[in-house]
This record gives structure tokens, C-alpha cells and sequence, in this order.
């Protein structure tokens, strides 16, 4: 086993133990905000994890390309989704009338 | 080991039939109904049919839970129902049946199932494409994709002919979503063309295209970059109109080349197919995205 696939496997392996502590931070935690708090965060690290590691593991430029072109868009796409899902809810916990507002740019 | 994956994998997607089924909100019935259809693409790869997988995740999860989510905005809450025993002895049995008919079905099936591959890939060398998939719904099954494309329009009318949805009041996404956008639209144009050419060799194809660009159609429709109201929404219908006149165009064209419907001239089939294809990808974005955008033609109406 080369250093290289080591270190893939590691990464791997990192990357599972974040997504399994996204799940149970979405699973444990008690308000939204948490939730969020876990999901993005973590997911978006773990996902970049297995990319990185399977990317090693393989070493084609072909899986590679695909492999970061993902992990940019959940990161992407993970963060505005949680600041879109963040902000309706606090649009909603500080009332109908600041939800109003916002609702009409 | 995959044996281990494989049960994993079948009684998640159980698992989340379930919740989708018994969710208390329509919002979490319909949540739940996004991640069975991802799992269950996810099991159409395990089956070795990848362009069924992505089909199954873009479509049918994707864009029909999009679609679920704007319908179930426009309803009531349901009311609580009581389900009566002789109800659920009735949709036990039913569910029983069919369940027996489909597993006799699996059956019985091997037999009579091994037909059509050989023929396909004795012939895939005349189809101009090397992707069975798209050789078959694009050359030797070309008919039916014409007439699924026609189902569409034909859907897309239909909701165009009913009463028109209330105007989806666009909330401000706030400043995160311009860089969103930018990042996205043009990644869902890109993606969309390389599905569109891969499918002549590799799992892709129109309709997994023209889902990945309604994707990026829906995400500049969000942010307001896009409007399907008023004179902007003309060039939207000539796109949903395009794919099925473009198939037709290019079948009666065949026709008066080679004196039969959509058989190719020799030689340069792929170019039809792509052709067609190209069109077929433009025409399920912009059907997608009317579909979604509730069809308000014109401006207000009583």
C-alpha cells in the first residue's frame, strides 16, 4: 500500500466520521439552529472528505474532476441552503409582520 | 459484502416509504418522498441501470417533489380521516394481491425476458450511438419517446387549460443567493450539454438534461432573474412547444428521405440523434419550469 492510499483511506474514513456526526447532530440536537449548525458544517467537510480520499485512491484526472466538481456544489449549495432555511425561520420566530416585509424585496 | 449493503439499502427505502406514507405534515410526507426516490435511484445503479438511476433521482424525485411541494402550497391542510377496519381490510387485500400477482410476475419472467437484448446488440452498430439506452429510446424505439414527448405537452396543456395557480409570492433570498446563482446557472447549463453528449456513449441522455437545466431554470426563476409572466413567458412555450415539432419535423424528414418514419439516413445517425436530442433537452427544461411556475399567461386574470 502506497503513502498515497493511506492517506486516501484516511481521508475516507474522516469523512464518514463527519457524516455520521451531521446525522446525529440532526438526529440529538434540540432546536433548529443546532441542526443546521451540524448539517452544514459537517457535511460539507465530511463530503470533501470521501471526495478527496476516493480521488486518491483513483488518481485519474476523470474521477477527479467529477469528485471536486461535487464537493463544490454540496458545499455551495449546502451553505446557501442552510442560510435560506436559517433566515425563514427566523423570519418567522420574530413575527408575521417582519415576514411581510421581507417577503416583498 | 454488498450483500449487506444491498438489505441496508432495501429496507431504507421501506423505511422511508413508510414515513413518506404516515408523515404528520405534507411538507414531511413530501421530504420523505425526496429521499425514497433518491434511494431508490441509488438501488437502480445497484441493479446495473444507471441512466434509469439518474432519471429516477432528477425526475422522479427531484423535480416531482419540487413540483409536490408548490402543488401542496395552494391546498388545505388534510382534514384527519378515520380509516374504518373494512377500509384497511380492503387496501390490505388489495395491497396483498398485487403484491402476489408482481412477485408471480418476477417469476415467471427470465423466460420470456431475454429477447430483446441480443437483438439490440446486434444492431446497436447501425443505431450511430454506442449507449444501448439511448440507441433504443432514441433510434429503434424512436416512436415511443415521440409519443412520451407528446404526453408532456399534452400535460403542459392541460394544466395551461385549468384554472391558473395563485401567483408564487417570491420571498427575498437574501444576499447569499446572487453568488449562488451565478455559481449554479451556469453549472447547470454545462452539465446539462455534457449529459446531453454523453448519452450517445455513456448513461445520459435528453431527459436527464433537460432535467438538470430545468434545475438551473427553477434556480434563476427563484431569484427572480427569470420570469414566467407577462411577454417573457413567449419564448418559454416555443421551447415546450420545440421538442415534439423538432421529433415530428425530423421523422417526416426520414420519412421523405429513406420512405420510412423516423429511419435515419445511413451513416448519420448521430447527428439525427443528437439533433434531436438537443431539442428534446430545451423542451423538457422550459416544460418543467411552466409546469412549476403555475402557467400565468399574460398577467392577471379573474
Amino acid at each position: 500500500m502506497t503513502l498515497l492510499e493511506l492517506f486516501g483511506y484516511a481521508c475516507l474514513c474522516g469523512g464518514a466520521a463527519f457524516l455520521l456526526l451531521a446525522a446525529l447532530g440532526l438526529w440529538r440536537f434540540s432546536d433548529l439552529y443546532a441542526r443546521l449548525h451540524a448539517l452544514t458544517k459537517a457535511d460539507t467537510a465530511g463530503v470533501a472528505l470521501v471526495a478527496l480520499g476516493a480521488g486518491c485512491l483513483d488518481g485519474r484526472l476523470v474521477a477527479i474532476i467529477p469528485l471536486g466538481l461535487t464537493a463544490i456544489l454540496v458545499a455551495v449549495s449546502g451553505a446557501t441552503t442552510g442560510h435560506l432555511i436559517a433566515s425563514a425561520a427566523l423570519g418567522e420566530d420574530e413575527g408575521e409582520d417582519e415576514n411581510e416585509e421581507a417577503a416583498q424585496p | 459484502m454488498m450483500t449487506v449493503f444491498d438489505v441496508m439499502l432495501a429496507a431504507t427505502i421501506l423505511w422511508t416509504a413508510w414515513t413518506a406514507l404516515t408523515a404528520p405534515d405534507r411538507t414531511a410526507a413530501i421530504a420523505a418522498f425526496l429521499v425514497f426516490g433518491l434511494f431508490v435511484g441509488l438501488s437502480w445503479v445497484r441493479l446495473g441501470a444507471p441512466d434509469v438511476a439518474m432519471a429516477e433521482a432528477a425526475i422522479g424525485s427531484g423535480l416531482t417533489g419540487a413540483l409536490l411541494l408548490r402543488a401542496s402550497r395552494g391546498m388545505t391542510p388534510p382534514a384527519p380521516t378515520r380509516v374504518t377496519a373494512p377500509h384497511r381490510a380492503a387496501a390490505v387485500i388489495t395491497a396483498a394481491g398485487v403484491a402476489g400477482v408482481l412477485a408471480w410476475a418476477v417469476l415467471v419472467l427470465p423466460e420470456a425476458a431475454v429477447v430483446y437484448d441480443p437483438l439490440v446488440d446486434a444492431n446497436i452498430g447501425d443505431s450511430g450511438v454506442s449507449n444501448p439506452v439511448t440507441a433504443v429510446l432514441l433510434n429503434f424505439r424512436a416512436w415511443d419517446t415521440l409519443l412520451e414527448l407528446v404526453v408532456l405537452l399534452a400535460a403542459l396543456l392541460l394544466v395551461a387549460a385549468l384554472r391558473p395557480i395563485r401567483a408564487a409570492r417570491m420571498a427575498d433570498l437574501g444576499p447569499l443567493y446572487p453568488p449562488f446563482l451565478r455559481i449554479m446557472a451556469p453549472l447547470s447549463i454545462f452539465l446539462s450539454a455534457h449529459l446531453l453528449w454523453l448519452g450517445t456513449s455513456d448513461p445520459g441522455g435528453a431527459f436527464q438534461a433537460g432535467a438538470v437545466l430545468c434545475g438551473g431554470l427553477l434556480a434563476l426563476f427563484f431569484g427572480g432573474t427569470l420570469k414566467t409572466d407577462g411577454p417573457d413567458v413567449m419564448p418559454l412555450w416555443a421551447l415546450a412547444v420545440m421538442g415534439v415539432v423538432v421529433f415530428v419535423g425530423a421523422g417526416l424528414l426520414a420519412e421523405a428521405l429513406t420512405g420510412t418514419l423516423l429511419e435515419y439516413p445511413d451513416g448519420a445517425d448521430k447527428a439525427w440523434i443528437l439533433t434531436i436530442e438537443s431539442a428534446l433537452t430545451l423542451s423538457i427544461g422550459a416544460t418543467l419550469l411552466l409546469l412549476f411556475s403555475g402557467l400565468r399567461q399574460g398577467g392577471a386574470r379573474p
